[in-house]
């Protein structure tokens, strides 16, 4: 479901499913809670794997981002166009700032 | 000319969506842009009618694709309970964090035009995108 990674002091999750949907959605949460380390506070979420996010799937990110502490940031690397379509329609484009690649997303938070 | 169409039935079990997202976009005949924006809607009014119309108890749900001309018409049917009047009308605003409640504000966004009917137990809701 998701293979994670530390880069210095970030934490890169590859998402490994080409949807992230509702059905999907539980599975990836009880992935993030049982291999993302509590005390992480700069998160990359690589989605270049994923062809297709629902709201559901999107709230899953959400949650995540929810488990950050309050100064914490977390930034989507690689969304193809279905997920960057659904985070403009629902204004998160605005929380979650999104990078062409992982390498810019690291450069950016500071891995 | 004759209008194009297909019709698929899935349980309402959400690890079944996929399949309907895939006939849709399989019957279509958009361009990717369009057919992102119909796949989203499909799913999320299919998601829907299963947590919600079915809460979860399973059913079944009828997808029809009709192509036209100028536009791709979608019909779901089911017969779970109907959506509330004022919520297929009005979008209720949610919160940047909220984690759910952004289904029916997806679907409008991303379709020209909804109809919706609910009449002795059948619900029909037709999602029409242009291209």
């Amino acid at each position: 479901m998701i293979i994670v990674d530390s880069r210095g002091d970030v934490a890169m999750v590859h998402v490994a499913v080409d949807r992230l949907d509702a059905a999907a959605s539980p599975a990836f949460k009880q992935a993030v809670a049982s291999q993302v380390d509590a005390d992480t506070a700069k998160l990359v979420l690589d989605m270049r794997a994923v062809e297709f996010v629902d709201s559901t799937g999107l709230g899953a990110i959400v949650s995540l981002m929810k488990r950050l502490p309050p100064d914490g940031v977390l930034v989507i690397a690689a969304p193809r166009h279905p997920v960057r379509r659904l985070l403009q329609i629902t204004g998160l484009d605005r929380l979650f700032r999104q990078f062409d690649t992982t390498e810019e997303a690291l450069a950016a938070i500071g891995g | 000319m004759a209008a194009e169409e297909a019709s698929f039935t899935i349980e309402a079990d959400l690890s079944q969506v996929r399949e309907l997202a895939r006939f849709v976009r399989q019957e279509a005949g958009l361009n990717e842009a369009a057919l992102a924006d119909l796949e989203l809607a499909v799913v999320e009014a299919a998601n829907n009618i299963i947590l919600h119309g079915y809460g979860g108890g399973g059913g079944l749900i009828r997808c029809h694709v009709q192509r036209g001309a100028d536009a791709v018409r979608v019909t779901l049917s089911d017969s779970g309970a109907p959506i509330p009047e004022d919520m297929l009308r009005n979008a209720q605003p949610t919160s940047q964090m909220a984690e759910s409640g952004r289904g029916l504000a997806i679907i409008r966004a991303c379709v020209d035009e909804i109809a919706y009917t609910s009449a002795a137990g059948a619900n029909r809701l037709t999602l029409v995108k242009a291209g």
